[in-house]
């Protein structure tokens, strides 16, 4: 689903080492940064309500979720990231709290529905 | 105390999932209701697009300065910032008054206050609702331990205090599909969705929006940029090339 794009550096060689941005390879990029955490919060929501974590427990599995996210990304960009990204810090941490509250309600709902009914 | 409780499964099949699908059909709808209100009206005033333009044409000039020669950077920022005929150059006293503006475009309050109402509506009609049907009994357990603090908050219409706080009522269910549902519509809907709260907050703070003021700022900004050439070696780069080809 993630189709990253161009790199967002173009030819850093021949001006001097100077790091060029295309602006809208970069938002495009950090869009599909968001959106894979998203999802893969409300995938990891879903899963932690299934197995039927509780408490810490649950907590842990999302930042391991998130962990495995950035990973992938990283993946995704051949781990060459400064060629897609202006630094790791996006790639790990952008978006990390914004998927927690959808993580929480796919977890108490898968939660519920399989364990306490 | 009683570790744990067993609820109906008529909870699940009447209040949990039918909450959740009501609450998300609400937010498609609202997104197609306000798409379909907001591309219903209005041609833009020509003045305010062109100093809009020419905005967006000072900070393209800004932001690929270091890729032009100093020479052509200063003439191009002459061109837009001098104090006669500059395009971003605002003669004092034209500015006309922003709050006289929005009162005489009765559109604009119009718009914000679909906007507002396509916002507002729904969420209270919601809330009315699962108040009135949903209440004064259990009907979900959310996974993880809280404190007593919450219990007035989470456990609205139960009052028993020897309940575990994990065990919520419908209402605090409706809170928790109210915010988590947020990135499932962005997944959905797409980009601009309607639904993000926080944006339209920006919009609204923008509302008092100037344009003479942008103007100025630009200006400002424009004449404070430090010009600084990004390809000092690149004439004997050039040079290089050419001389490879030739030879």
């Amino acid at each position: 689903m993630a189709n990253l794009g161009a790199p967002g550096k173009t030819a850093s060689d021949i001006t001097d080492e100077l790091p060029t941005f295309n602006v809208e390879n970069m938002q495009n990029n950090a869009k599909i940064i968001y959106y894979s955490r998203t999802f893969m919060s409300i995938i990891g929501g879903v899963i932690a309500g299934i197995l039927g974590f509780t408490g810490l427990t649950g907590f842990i599995f999302y930042f391991l979720v998130m962990a495995i996210t950035s990973v992938g990304l990283a993946a995704k960009a051949g781990f060459s990231v400064h060629s897609y990204f202006d630094g790791w810090n996006r790639i790990i941490l952008d978006g990390f709290l914004g998927g927690l509250l959808s993580f929480v309600l796919f977890w108490t709902f898968a939660y519920d529905l399989v364990h306490i009914f | 105390m009683a570790e744990d409780l067993v609820l109906d499964t008529a909870i699940r099949d009447w209040v949990l999932i039918p909450l959740s699908v009501v609450m998300v059909l609400i937010g498609i709808l609202r997104y197609f209701v306000s798409k379909l209100m907001r591309s219903s009206n209005q041609a833009p005033d020509p003045k305010m697009v062109k100093e809009g333009q020419v905005i967006i044409r000072a900070r393209n000039l800004r932001a690929a300065a270091n890729y032009i020669p100093a020479k052509s950077f200063r003439a191009r920022r002459v061109y837009f910032s001098n104090e006669e005929n500059g395009l971003l150059y605002v003669p004092k006293g034209q500015a006309q008054n922003a709050q006289a503006q929005m009162f005489s475009d009765p559109n604009m309050a119009m718009d914000m206050m679909k906007k507002n109402l396509s916002m507002i509506i729904p969420q209270t009609l919601t809330f009315a609702w699962v108040n009135f049907f949903f209440s004064g009994f259990v009907a979900a357990k959310i996974p993880f331990p809280l404190t007593q603090r919450f219990r007035s908050m989470l456990q609205n219409g139960i009052d028993l205090s020897t309940v575990d706080v994990s065990y919520v009522s419908s209402r605090s269910w409706y809170f928790l599909n109210l915010f988590g549902l947020r990135g499932l519509f962005s997944l959905i809907l797409g980009e601009e969705n309607a639904t993000d709260d926080t944006q339209r907050m920006m919009q609204m703070s923008g509302f008092g929006f100037d344009p003479t003021k942008s103007l100025g700022a630009e200006k400002d900004s424009l004449d404070i940029f430090q010009h600084e050439w990004a390809l000092p070696k690149f004439e004997q780069r050039a040079e290089a090339v050419l001389k490879k080809l030739v030879s």
